[in-house]
């Protein structure tokens, strides 16, 4: 079987992306199925070239969205505002990577989730724009990725992000790419499968790929996922 | 009858007379000549035109200079787009040579891919090719293949060497006889007439009785528009390496003959109104 399209999953599992995405028509000729999943975000960003090169620390292979407390954290769970979020720039003290020169700015993240019917699985696009209407280049883009992050993506070529062509809106976005999403995914849904539990495909595939480039999904998400409405969650074809 | 082989030969080494022009508003020491170029339609504009870059360097301070973009009648144009196909869908029934207007400032990002090296036009080759594999082949045929295998395909296209890149081009034309036909068919419908840049659907060459689909079934299915039906004025052509196949031509057929070299059929749908006046 093939995982099912983003946007054929049961209503309440696309409802509780949608709580912090709005729901983004393309150009509309086909309506709903031919959408894609849009969130914008103001984040407070540390551009950090000067370590892109080094690595402190950590080698540890763990998963990225547990290695490191990320530099930009939504603030606390309660009074979220989905469309906008301005996070605190955190001194890092976990002394796992270290932030040396740096500038704080703030920027607007626009991301957007669409499907890739070539590989069967969601394929997180993003850009950014500094307040002033900016685009930000590939390399200040990198440097606003965390630290440990980019080793990991760079030790992982496939998993690298590049500017492409946005497939519906045909502008410039920078995306990560989906080759290996396959490879994190299956375990994640056997063990699911294995125990009965529902999974939200989209919502567990976002939780590992979006803190790397600092969309966060947070935690209270992940409890609106009940029995009745679970992603039938076969592994990709 | 031409071979099939021959239909390979004649789509890679297809050729554009093109003319290309300074942007006026570029600041020169002296005044630019134009340059003319036979472009290949089956390459990138980023990746053949040094020489018109070294051309108009030439006339220019270097503290005037940023990165070169192209553009044709205001439309920026993608240079990560085969240039055949640029050159269909905005300028196919203009006259000859193409008129190309070069830009050294202003980059327009929010409508073009930055393309700062080669390196950045062969990582995008390399991920059309990979992506119409796993349409083809479920990826198998290009994960198969090793590192060298990819570069020959890349430095084939590079230095416009047809047989060493149809050496490994071949492996990815390969099917299970019994299948009769690849998984998926790669392709992408240009149109001018919408936002949207293009259309890329999941396609099957064969249908579940068995019988081959033809490039009429899959705009059937995919742009119904552009089929003329029987009574009607036709509206649309239907334009594939400059050439308006037959509708009735096995889609199998042309995904393994008119793919251009990233394994993709780009299929151009130009309104037969957009012609100039005179």
């Amino acid at each position: 079987g093939e995982v099912p399209s983003l946007l054929s999953a049961p209503p309440s599992a696309v409802r509780a992306a949608e709580r912090w995405l709005d729901l983004g028509g393309g150009s509309g000729e086909e309506g709903s199925e031919e959408g894609y999943l849009r969130k914008t975000a103001l984040r407070s960003v540390t551009l950090d070239s000067e370590s892109a090169q080094k690595q402190e620390g950590s080698g540890s292979d763990s998963e990225p969205h547990t290695s490191c407390p990320s530099s930009v954290e939504p603030h606390g769970q309660e009074g979220e505002q989905p469309d906008c979020i301005k996070d605190d720039t955190d001194d890092d003290d976990a002394g796992i990577c270290t932030v040396t020169e740096s500038s704080s700015q703030v920027l607007q993240f626009e991301y957007h989730i669409l499907y890739s019917c070539s590989y069967s699985s969601p394929v997180l696009y993003f850009r950014a724009f500094t307040l002033e209407g900016r685009s930000l280049s590939l390399e200040e883009v990198w440097s606003s990725v965390h630290p440990n992050f980019r080793l990991r993506l760079q030790n992982s070529p496939l998993n690298t992000i590049t500017q492409q062509e946005h497939p519906l809106l045909g502008q410039p976005f920078f995306v990560l790419h989906p080759c290996r999403t396959e490879e994190f995914m299956r375990p994640v849904l056997q063990v699911a499968q294995d125990q009965h539990r529902p999974v939200n495909y989209v919502l567990s595939w976002l939780s590992v790929v979006g803190p790397v480039v600092g969309l966060d999904v947070p935690l209270k998400y992940s409890t609106l996922v009940h029995p009745a409405s679970s992603v039938s969650s076969t592994e990709p074809d | 009858m031409a071979d099939d082989k021959d239909v390979l030969r004649d789509v890679w080494f297809g050729r554009i007379p093109t003319c290309f022009t300074l942007n006026q508003d570029e600041v020169t020491e002296r005044e630019a000549e134009p340059y003319y170029l036979l472009l290949p339609r089956v390459s990138y504009l980023t990746l053949v035109t040094d020489k018109v870059k070294k051309h108009f360097l030439k006339v220019m301070r270097a503290e005037d200079v940023e990165e070169m973009w192209f553009e044709y009648e205001g439309t920026p144009l993608k240079w990560h787009y085969p240039i055949g196909v640029l050159f269909d869908l905005h300028a196919s029934n203009n006259v000859l040579p193409w008129s190309i207007t070069v830009h050294f400032k202003n980059f327009p990002d929010h409508d073009l891919l930055h393309c700062p090296s080669n390196s950045v036009i062969e990582a995008h080759f390399m991920s059309s090719i990979k992506e119409a594999d796993a349409l083809k082949h479920k990826s198998q045929v290009v994960n198969d293949m090793q590192k060298k295998d990819h570069k020959q395909l890349w430095m084939g296209l590079q230095n416009d060497k047809f047989d060493q890149f149809w050496a490994m081009n071949r492996k990815l034309m390969e099917y299970p006889t019994e299948d009769g036909g690849f998984r998926y068919i790669p392709f992408r419908i240009y149109q001018t007439m919408s936002d949207r840049p293009f259309i890329q659907k999941l396609f099957r060459p064969v249908s579940p009785e068995g019988s081959a689909h033809s490039l009429g079934d899959l705009l059937k299915e995919m742009y119904p528009d552009a089929i003329t039906n029987d009574g009607e004025q036709k509206r649309y052509q239907v334009v594939i390496h400059g050439i308006e196949p037959l509708l009735e031509t096995p889609l199998q057929w042309l995904s393994e003959h008119l793919s251009h070299p990233d394994n993709f059929l780009h299929i151009c749908v130009i309104p037969l109104t957009h012609q100039p006046a005179g």
